[in-house]
Order: C-alpha cells, then sequence, then structure tokens
C-alpha cells in the first residue's frame, strides 16, 4: 500500500543516482507533477479537518485530530524537502557543467559529455532519447547561469577562470579538429578549423576548443 | 548533515517500528485500513521523518501521553547488535541497511542507547582500518614494484575482500573511495616527481 512520502522518495532515489552519473539524465517531470499533487491534496485534507473548528481548533481538545493534522503536515514538509533537493542536485549539476564548458545546446542532448566522470558508473543512462534532458525551467537556469558565469568572468581579460587547472608542459600542442569549429584568430594569423585537419597550435589559443569537444589534444 | 542532503534525506525514509497510544479515525490507511480507525496499540512500520515527529510531540495531555511510542529498527536489533560484538567485520551492514550508522545516530538523538554507541564505535573502528587496508590493495596500488599501469577505480575488484566491501555501508563506501583515491593520487605523483 503507497503511503504519503513514497513518490518523494522515488525522486530522491532519482537524485542520488544523478550524484554518481557524469550526464544529467531525464528530469522526472511526471514524478515532480505527482508529489506536488501529492501535497496539494494533502493541503485540502487539512482544510476539510479544520472546516468544522472555524478557526477555534484546539489540540488539547481533539488529540485524535491533532494527530491526524501532524502527520498530514509533516507528509507534506517530507514532500517539500524531496522535491527541493532533487531540483537542487540538479541544478548543482547545471552550474558544475557550465563551469565545465559544457556546450549549454549540447546540454539538451541525452549524452552530454564534459563533467569529469568519478565515481561509479558514469555509463550510458537507461532515459529516452528524444528531447531533452532539461525542464525548461532547467534551461532557462543553464542559460541565466552561463550568462551571470561570462559577465563574472569578463572582468579579466587575461586570466580564464575556468581554463585549465593544469599547468602546461608544451606552449604549443598538437590538435586534431574534431567538428568544424570556422576560423579562430591567434596572434599567427587565421587558422580555419574544419573537421579532420590537424594544427601545431598555441596552446592557449584553442584551450576552450579542446574543453568543448571540437578539438583533440594528440601526444 | 544539510537539508538537501540527499543521503540524510534516505536516510530518514528507514522505517521503525511504531506503536500508536491513541486510537485516531482518520489514519487507518497507515496501518493497510484506510476504512478503519487506527486503533490505540496497533503497530506500524513508520518511516523516520514521522516516527521522529510523532514520538517527540506530546498529545498535549496532562499526563503528557504520546501519539507513539517506537522501538529499534530490525538493524539495530539485539541480534545484529550481538553479531558485531563478536566481530565487527563479518557482518554486511548494507544488508541491515544501506545507511546503517546513519540511521543508528539518529535513533540516538531519540532515545538513549549507550550500549549500542559503544558496539557500534568499536564496529567503525575496526572496520575502518579493514577499510583502509583493501582500499590500498585495489588497483595495485601497494608497496609492489610493478608499474602497475591497471586503473582499477572500481569498487570491488574480485580478492578474498569482495564480500566485505559489499557489506559497507555508505559511510563506509564513502570512506573506501576516498582513501583509495588518495593511495592512487599518491602514487601518481610519485611517478611524476621520479620523472623529473
Amino acid at each position: 500500500m503507497p503511503m504519503y512520502g513514497d513518490l518523494g522518495n522515488k525522486l530522491v532515489i532519482h537524485a542520488k543516482r544523478t550524484q554518481g552519473l557524469a550526464h544529467l539524465p531525464p528530469y522526472q517531470t511526471e514524478l515532480v507533477r505527482a508529489v506536488t499533487r501529492e501535497v496539494r491534496d494533502l493541503n485540502r485534507d487539512v482544510e476539510s479537518l479544520l472546516e468544522p473548528f472555524q478557526g477555534s481548533f484546539d489540540p488539547t481538545q481533539d488529540h485524535a485530530t491533532a494527530c491526524t493534522l501532524l502527520v498530514n503536515h509533516l507528509s507534506m514538509r517530507r514532500n517539500k524537502r524531496c522535491l527541493l533537493a532533487y531540483h537542487r542536485t540538479r541544478t548543482d549539476k547545471l552550474e558544475e557543467m557550465v563551469w565545465n564548458g559544457v556546450d549549454v545546446a549540447d546540454l539538451a542532448g541525452p549524452q552530454a559529455g564534459g563533467g569529469r566522470g568519478n565515481g561509479p558508473g558514469g555509463a550510458a543512462d537507461g532515459g529516452s532519447s528524444s528531447g531533452s534532458n532539461l525542464s525548461p525551467q532547467e534551461e532557462d537556469y543553464v542559460r541565466q547561469y552561463s550568462d551571470l558565469l561570462a559577465a563574472y568572468k569578463g572582468q579579466w581579460t587575461d586570466i580564464d577562470l575556468t581554463g585549465s587547472l593544469e599547468p602546461p608542459r608544451d606552449l604549443f600542442i598538437d590538435v586534431r579538429v574534431l567538428k568544424d569549429a570556422g576560423e579562430i584568430q591567434t596572434e599567427y594569423g587565421a587558422i580555419n578549423l574544419t573537421k579532420n585537419s590537424q594544427f601545431y597550435v598555441r596552446q592557449g589559443d584553442v584551450e576552450r576548443l579542446i574543453q568543448q569537444g571540437y578539438l583533440q589534444k594528440l601526444g | 548533515m544539510s537539508y538537501y542532503d540527499i543521503d540524510a534525506i534516505l536516510t530518514d525514509a528507514e522505517k521503525i517500528p511504531c506503536t500508536f497510544q491513541l486510537d485516531i479515525p482518520d489514519l487507518g490507511y497507515l496501518d493497510n485500513a484506510p476504512d478503519r480507525p487506527l486503533k490505540a496499540g496497533t503497530k506500524v512500520n513508520l518511516p523516520f521523518w514521522l516516527a521522529e515527529m510523532l514520538a517527540i510531540a506530546n498529545a498535549g495531555d496532562v499526563d503528557g501521553k504520546q501519539y507513539i511510542t517506537f522501538d529499534l529498527p530490525p538493524a539495530l536489533s539485539n541480534d545484529v547488535v550481538q553479531a558485531l560484538k563478536a566481530d565487527p567485520r563479518s557482518v554486511p551492514l548494507r544488508d541491515q541497511s544501506a545507511h546503517f550508522y546513519a540511521l543508528a545516530t539518529r535513533m540516538m538523538e531519540l532515545s538513549d542507547e549507550p550500549e549500542l554507541a559503544s558496539v557500534l564505535r568499536k564496529t567503525f573502528v575496526t572496520r575502518a582500518s579493514e577499510i583502509a587496508l583493501h582500499a590500498r590493495k585495489v588497483g595495485g596500488v601497494g608497496h609492489s614494484k610493478g608499474k602497475g599501469s591497471e586503473e582499477g577505480s572500481n569498487l570491488g575488484i574480485g580478492g578474498a575482500g569482495e564480500e566485505f566491501l559489499r557489506g559497507l555501508d555508505e559511510w563506509e563506501r564513502k570512506l573506501f573511495r576516498k582513501a583509495h583515491d588518495g593511495a592512487k593520487a599518491t602514487k601518481e605523483w610519485m611517478e611524476t616527481i621520479k620523472r623529473h
């Protein structure tokens, strides 16, 4: 027999699994909706329980009702916590991805590479591959967070806050182009990055493109 | 423990055996019988998040009667405690509860269990050193002279300790992972030092 809070728990189990994944699994629209519905139902119960008392309910006079109200209240509070924690886990992950330079458009896909997969089971997820894994609100969140980060980073022109923390061993590196990335300007003139071509370039010029998966570092 | 802590939330979902002390007409559903009132004396397994507040809140009576009384969950039953006393390493804590220590800590916030506390303390210390031992072994990090290019970073790779590692609770797993990553990072660092 299902109990109040069971659905919320499912949501948290999803969140737990999400923590161990490198990408973001699909947003549980249905589950979130079901949990919110449960809260609304509980609230309606509370209102109908309290109605006969006309605002003068005294818990010491009616233990049974007081206890029922308490159970309802606790169930709502529990659901709220589950909902918030689920969403927070996802936004944490999204923020991390933005910092790691994952392309926002890529996040819409089921396999958003990027984030260094730590922990067990970074394997592919069984979620549906159609459409975005993010809720519309989450997409909005990512977009605005990226803007914020860009504005923040913009204050320093000669430091890349999201750059690699590994000190480079060589100034110049060999790269192979994995995806067409158009023309980029470097100190030594323009380079046209077409797929499958190979270049010897200054690491600093292409770091972002490597992070975003356009280029692959060789050697 | 944070409000948003996923493991804390899952810990609070663990069921606790409770006994209702009052007749409550509307809560029959807690005992699988939505149409009948819940009678005083009914035993129900309630999740911790519900049981905790029901146990703390008293019915506001003069005699301070509680809504429910509760017992320790099966995971912390006498059988388990006796087994832990005999040999902490031979008990797969995970089979009792994935959040074994967290659950025990939560229970002890509600009721004073000095004996349980001391058994668990000893259990953790004994098992922690065992965990550290395994964490160094997995992935060939030990003191072996081999270059050890195999980078086994997953939990429970072969070996005699597999059974033990499978029985770790969440907290211990984290400990294992930290110890393992630490040993691995040290090894990597040592190798780069040598190269220069």
